[in-house]
């Protein structure tokens, strides 16, 4: 197997979840709890990534932060590089395709909570953020768990995106579902058989991990 | 008990103004409220459904109402007018308002002893053992501080709540049917651990019930409330006889015979 590919694959997937955790989050908590009329608009737009083909995300992200924009030479101008065919670009890329697998089972933890619960800790003299941390996050926790195994599972299964910013360079771009295309495209079924198994494998252990942990989750508290 | 009944001229502990619409049309509520609490006990009385709930709520900042403002111990925590909208409005973490809900809402992820040392953040590690322990004394559930709540009974689970919000230290105790799960004599004892804790920190409580019998007993003050206004305030032998009149008569009793089984009695 491409073990360069391989590690350029956990390596993205890694940073990607962690990323999309931080993100997640504030995100998906304002989405559980707020009035705002922005709600159902905002809810949609992050949704979007499930049904759009990523290559329309990745076309819009190649010419979006692009050189012919000012954001686009802003980042290349701090990166040093422009965002395309780079290891970063992957990152901002697999952030935005994943953030419906994080934020999607965030807000259905966050909704599950029982109101009644936040309403205790404020009045027993716990802010915003203290609420957050020592209630809201505790009893969400199989949601988290669950937004991280989802984030990295899609992550790693990734495809069109990765290839409309990233390109297919060895080492900096070419991840794992982007060598089994060059190794089918290579007739070299052996070695592709041997990256699909490996794929697949991690998508059926991501999901089962969710499924276990939601069965367990019912007689958790 | 007659140290605690209302001394002339003691400035009100709480005073109320609420106006708030919950809903629109024929199914809207409308609370509007105002009134002082200079009693060490206060006891709302009303029948479910007439804003009781809702006062407390507004009290410890749960429940922003349209119009209104609310004062603690002279400090006014909130206050909003109907037309220039917010212009104070202490959020629940900072007002001291301590609520017992009927719901006890004790965190299923921490202990019995981690739910109580919940509002005890920051205090050395032995010392919160020992407030711990003794609130959890108060309230008979002592052998309960290493379970967990999803092991617990419902008037169990009352207890605990009752002995966090103490440990939070409040400077007003809001009690919202607090006992409704605990057997007759539990209720007793509890409610009058209570009253000597309240003693002994100078809290004021005020209570809501929907219990005639517990409102007279347990309030040096009554207020009775109905469809989203208050009714009546007073002593609880003044308010709660007329009430007592009006629902005997509402029960088809007569004054009469009213009068006859009092004798009996």
């Amino acid at each position: 197997m491409d073990t360069v590919a391989l590690w350029l694959t956990l390596r993205l997937a890694l940073v990607t979840t962690a990323i999309l955790l931080v993100l997640g989050v504030p995100l998906a908590y304002w989405l559980a709890f707020t009035r705002s009329r922005w709600r159902t608009p905002v809810q949609a737009v992050c949704s979007l990534p499930i049904v759009l083909p990523p290559t329309v995300l990745g076309f819009y992200l190649l010419v979006g932060l692009g050189p012919g924009t000012a954001i686009g030479r802003g980042i290349a101008h701090l990166l040093g590089h422009p965002l395309a065919f780079s290891f970063a670009g992957l990152v901002v890329g697999s952030v935005l395709y994943s953030l419906p697998f994080a934020v999607q089972p965030l807000i259905a933890g966050f909704a599950a909570i029982d109101r009644s619960m936040l309403d205790a800790a404020a009045t027993l003299g716990s802010g915003r953020l203290d609420r957050i941390r020592r209630v809201v996050l505790p009893l969400a926790r199989g949601s988290l768990v669950t937004a991280a195994v989802l984030s990295f599972a899609h992550t790693v299964g990734e495809f069109g995106v990765v290839l409309m910013i990233g390109g297919n360079l060895p080492g900096a771009t070419r991840t794992l579902s982007i060598a089994l295309y060059d190794q089918v495209q290579d007739f070299q079924y052996a070695q592709a058989n041997r990256t699909a198994i490996f794929l697949l494998a991690i998508c059926l252990v991501a999901l089962t991990l969710v499924y276990s942990r939601q069965r367990r989750g019912n007689d958790l508290v | 008990m007659s140290d605690s009944r209302v001394l002339p001229g003691t400035p009100p502990w709480l005073r109320v103004r609420i106006d708030h619409r919950f809903g629109r049309g024929a199914d809207g509520f409308h609370l509007r409220v105002s009134f002082e609490a200079r009693a060490a006990r206060t006891v709302v009385f009303g029948p479910s459904g007439s804003g009781k709930s809702s006062l407390l709520r507004a009290i410890a900042g749960l429940l922003e109402a349209d119009a209104g403002s609310i004062e603690l111990h002279g400090e006014p925590v909130w206050r909003r007018s109907a037309h220039h909208g917010g212009e104070r409005n202490l959020p629940p973490e900072n007002r001291r308002v301590g609520l017992v809900m009927q719901s006890p809402a004790v965190f299923p992820h921490l202990t019995v002893a981690g739910n109580v040392a919940f509002p005890l953040r920051g205090m050395e590690k032995s010392k919160q053992r020992e407030r711990v322990l003794r609130l959890l004394q108060m309230v008979e559930a002592d052998s309960l501080a290493e379970r967990r709540p999803r092991e617990l009974s419902g008037g169990q689970l009352q207890r605990v709540a009752i002995a966090r919000t103490l440990a939070a230290e409040p400077r007003v105790l809001l009690l919202d049917e607090p006992f409704s799960a605990l057997d007759a004599n539990s209720r007793l004892r509890l409610s009058h651990n209570l009253q000597i804790w309240a003693r002994e920190y100078r809290v004021p409580i005020l209570a809501v019930t929907h219990n005639v019998e517990e409102a007279f007993a347990s309030g040096d003050e009554v207020l009775t409330m109905e469809d989203g206004r208050v009714r009546a305030q007073g002593a609880p032998q003044d308010v709660l006889a007329s009430e007592r009149a009006r629902l005997l008569l509402a029960l088809g009793v007569t004054p009469q015979r009213q009068e006859r089984t009092a004798d009996n009695v």
